[in-house]
């Protein structure tokens, strides 16, 4: 469901957000998104770079990858519901790379008017290896 | 040998900075990740929303950046390479959506500097945290920031 609309009610613990696939990750990607978030570390432009790092040629910003799982909770429960996310960069997306973000439903907590939902979330690659895993929370609007 | 690094960096606080948000700035954001939700996109769909403009989306402030500082003086302070650097963790906490023409002040202090010794050899964590007010002094959003450094 592409910009949707959960509400609070609707929400149960143990409920799955459905996975949102991105990639396969094109350098043009990693090289729009330096411009965008003013992080033109080489390491994700210069495959020379990276290789004489140690890191054996260039890979993603971690923020690329987090930003995927920031989109992925809101297709879901729509923009503007995040109100924690957390992560570990657990693992590094490479070129070709296709970065599959999960997540599930962990708690849910209502204190006066503002209705929250704990979730964990994960972000894994075509060989089903975690590259991001953290947490999120989201404030849902209710329907009563 | 492992290279040192500078751990009397914990505890530095760095100069406010003051970011106003362009609108075209989101849009790029968003579209750099492949977002394409009208939210972040379409002035129409924001001016019909219940913020009354678009807004930014959740990790945009990973893009906040004190325009008037060069950018390697965190670098510069631990004393390390850019090539040894990879990023930890990453922790957002908002109160309210970031929106277009607003003028945040921005606090950056490194917390804590940690070392462990992993796979690849040992490592140093350096933890930072942003505070972002908006005009009134109010907390719209925090964000915590752990770089790692290849030792």
């Amino acid at each position: 469901m592409q910009y949707g609309r959960v509400y609070f009610e609707d929400v149960k613990v143990g409920d799955e957000l459905p996975p949102l696939v991105k990639g396969p990750i094109q350098q043009i990607q990693l090289t729009r998104y330096a411009g965008a978030s003013g992080d033109f570390n080489p390491i994700h432009q210069d495959d020379e770079f990276a290789k004489a790092a140690g890191m054996g040629g260039v890979f993603a910003h971690g923020m690329l990858s987090m930003g995927f799982v920031a989109q992925a909770l809101t297709d879901w429960a729509g923009a503007g519901t995040v109100r924690k996310l957390g992560v570990r960069f657990a693992a590094l997306v490479r070129l070709g790379d296709v970065v599959t973000c999960r997540g599930r439903v962990l708690a849910r907590s209502s204190r006066a008017d503002t209705h929250l939902v704990d979730l964990e979330v994960w972000a894994e690659n075509q060989r089903g290896e975690k590259v991001v895993a953290g947490k999120a929370t989201l404030a849902l609007p209710s329907r009563v | 040998m492992p290279i040192p690094i500078n751990t009397g960096v914990v505890g530095k606080e760095y100069p406010p900075w003051p970011v106003t948000v362009e609108r075209g700035r989101i849009k790029d954001f968003a579209r750099a990740l492949g977002d394409l939700n009208p939210f972040y996109l379409d002035d129409q769909v924001g001016a019909a929303s219940e913020w009354g403009d678009i807004i930014a989306p959740p990790t945009f402030a990973a893009s906040f950046r004190d325009e008037r500082a060069d950018s390697g003086a965190l670098l510069r302070d631990l004393g390390v390479d850019i090539s040894r650097v990879l990023h930890g963790e990453q922790e957002f906490e908002s109160h309210r959506p970031l929106r277009p023409g607003e003028t945040y002040l921005c606090r950056t202090k490194v917390l804590d500097i940690y070392e462990k010794t992993g796979r690849s050899g040992p490592m140093a964590f350096v933890v930072r945290e942003t505070a972002i007010t908006d005009r009134a002094g109010e907390v719209v959003a925090t964000m915590r920031h752990v770089t790692v450094v290849r030792l």
